[in-house]
């Protein structure tokens, strides 16, 4: 049997935080994270002072991603060698864990462009002499795929463009033209989707393009996108009934993926959240999903009780029957919801 | 100096017993609500627990018994939503339960909202909003909108995918002497600051503040690029708004 799962692991991502009082962060003469290195042995990535000045330490966390990254290629010798075996400690991490692809983004390791595709071609460079696993080039301005793909050694196993939409259809001429693997979202020309019909039209004539310039069907990812349950109780369904649709129509060979953590944003036990959502999604169709497979172990996801009361409570706000969250946020405020399910 | 026990409403006491923790925020909303009648204090409960019927009814019926729109507004919509900001920010409540605050609000706000307007009482103040150029992102930005509603402006909402000159030409055209952009995407984030170069260009950039947010803009950022102001969301933004318009909490 194939995987239940194609992971697109997204941990490699300079947005990604470690909070200061996670038991990982250490004192060791100095503030450090504590990891398994790729060797096996722990390691410290001690945190440069120069990375202590910003908001999101000043609000305790810590952007453990870029700081590797920023020390990876322009720290000091033994800064160069620290910053380098963290990323490596990642990527292994998320091999093990049953990740497909890696997927790369460094959009917030600086605002200037010159910068932000230096990280990236420094990055899948990198990667590719520390894993066999395929990349996924990750950004939200094409030229910082570009900078990706092209350092990109396509000897090895093909990579994918994350991602094309209505508003850049153009980064299908580029996925041709770097011979990678597509995903390709429900954005439109002109605004994000209101509900799961626009996804569908939005995915549909970018299929249909995709097709028009030789992708085969396995080749195309669709991000049918997934908004926070938070704000609006149908945007559960919208994604959910978007990817049933996807898959009515699109038949077996493409690939329904989505990131599905944001699910969950602004609502406390995130974890409960996206693991429903999962078993949700993968239900109406996913067989793909851009998440973190070291936090969201998907042989756990798919054991889970379905009877489960915590289950039901996050069922209920997934689909869009507790208005407000307000069943699952007095059963958060019981402490219910710490218990885990199955 | 007004003390908890002068408070009529229990509900109130208690909010402010047991989730308020600093000083000048305890004394300010002990010295309202102490002084505000007990139907306000109702209406500022049925804001905080979310409760749109009970709002829009006790609006209406302090409307009916000669209660003035504005003291509504201010002691009743605005002051519950005061005690809905501070635990928002302290991690109390979450996302969905402001919106049903808001909502709550909003529902009170529907009969206040004509009554003023008639009588030529202006807006908090008027406030233009946008997803800057490039970014297709309005989920946060719509957030700020409806909790900036709520809180009594007058919003003049531009969309996604807004460049400058759009920004610009509501601005004018609004009077507004406000400008909020959003950007969720690092690498749209340059265009806020373009914007805010437009407005010099144009010789508007003292006629106007300039507010900005989103997931990846931090106050360094808005501090780089000459912004007034930064809000970490929307509860934030409006308070944000208030401080830059001169307009008490």
């Amino acid at each position: 049997m194939s995987a239940p799962l194609i992971i697109i692991g997204e941990n490699i991502h300079c947005t990604r935080v470690v909070p200061r009082k996670s038991k990982r962060v250490i004192d060791a003469g100095g503030e450090a994270i504590r990891y398994l290195a790729a060797s096996g042995e722990d390691h410290l990535l001690r945190i440069p002072e120069a990375a202590k000045s910003g908001q999101e330490y000043r609000e305790g966390r810590i952007k453990h991603v870029m700081i590797a990254l920023d020390m990876a290629m322009a720290g000091s010798e033994p800064e160069r060698a620290a910053g380098r075996t963290y990323i490596a400690a990642l990527a292994a991490a998320q091999e093990r864990a049953g990740a497909a692809f890696l997927d790369l983004n460094v959009d917030e390791i600086s605002f200037k462009l010159e910068r932000q595709t230096a990280a990236m071609a420094w990055l899948v460079r990198a990667l590719q002499e520390m894993t066999t696993l395929p990349l996924s080039v990750d950004s939200s301005n094409v030229d910082i795929i570009r900078a990706g793909l092209a350092v990109y050694d396509a000897a090895r196993a093909r990579p994918l463009l994350n991602s094309a939409s209505l508003e850049r259809s153009d980064a299908i001429y580029m996925a041709r033209e770097f011979n990678a693997r597509l995903v390709v979202t429900a954005a439109g020309e002109k605004g994000m989707p209101a509900d799961a019909a626009e996804r569908l039209a939005n995915a549909g004539r970018l299929i249909e393009l995709a097709a028009r310039k030789g992708f085969a069907e396995n080749d195309i990812f669709i991000d049918p996108l997934i908004f926070p349950i938070s704000v609006d109780a149908a945007y559960g369904r919208h994604s959910l009934d978007a990817i049933r649709g996807l898959r009515a129509r699109f038949g077996p060979s493409v690939h329904i993926t989505g990131g599905m953590s944001n699910v969950s944003f602004g609502i406390p036990s995130r974890k409960l959240i996206n693991d429903v959502f999962l078993v949700l999604a993968i239900e109406a169709g996913a067989d793909s999903g851009i998440i973190d497979p070291v936090a969201a172990r998907v042989e756990d996801v798919l054991a889970l009780d379905r009877s489960a009361p915590t289950y039901r409570l996050a069922e209920d706000v997934l689909l869009g029957r507790d208005e407000h969250c307000r069943a699952y946020l007095r059963a958060w405020r019981k402490g219910e919801l710490t218990v885990a399910v199955g | 100096m007004a003390e908890l026990a002068d408070i009529a409403n229990a509900t109130i006491r208690q909010e402010i017993a047991e989730y308020l923790d600093r000083p000048v925020e305890i004394e300010r909303n002990i010295a309202l609500f102490a002084r505000t009648r007990p139907l306000m204090q109702e209406i500022a409960v049925a804001v905080i627990e979310g409760d749109q019927v009970a709002c829009d009814r006790l609006t209406r019926q302090a409307l009916e018994e000669g209660v003035h729109a504005l003291e509504i507004m201010d002691d009743g919509l605005i002051g519950g939503m005061g005690i809905v900001g501070i635990k928002f920010r302290e991690n109390f409540i979450f996302v969905p339960e402001v919106l049903a605050c808001a909502r709550s609000m909003k529902a009170g706000m529907a009969h206040i909202e004509p009554i003023l307007s008639a009588a030529g009482v202006e807006p908090v103040g008027t406030v233009v909003m946008g997803t800057v150029k490039g970014d297709l992102h309005d989920i946060g930005k719509n957030l700020c909108i409806m909790m900036l509603r709520g809180a009594g402006f007058s919003v003049i909402d531009l969309g996604v995918d807004t460049a400058p000159d759009q920004f610009i030409a509501a601005v004018e055209e609004h009077g507004a002497p406000l400008l909020g952009m959003s950007a969720l995407l690092t690498t749209t984030m340059p265009n806020m600051g373009r914007t805010i170069e437009a407005f010099i260009d144009a010789g508007l950039r003292d006629d106007v503040k300039i507010m900005v947010g989103g997931a990846p803009v931090t106050q360094e950022f808005a501090d780089d690029m000459g912004a007034d102001g930064y809000g970490k969301d929307a509860l934030a933004c409006v308070a944000l708004a208030k401080q830059l318009l001169g307009v008490a909490a």
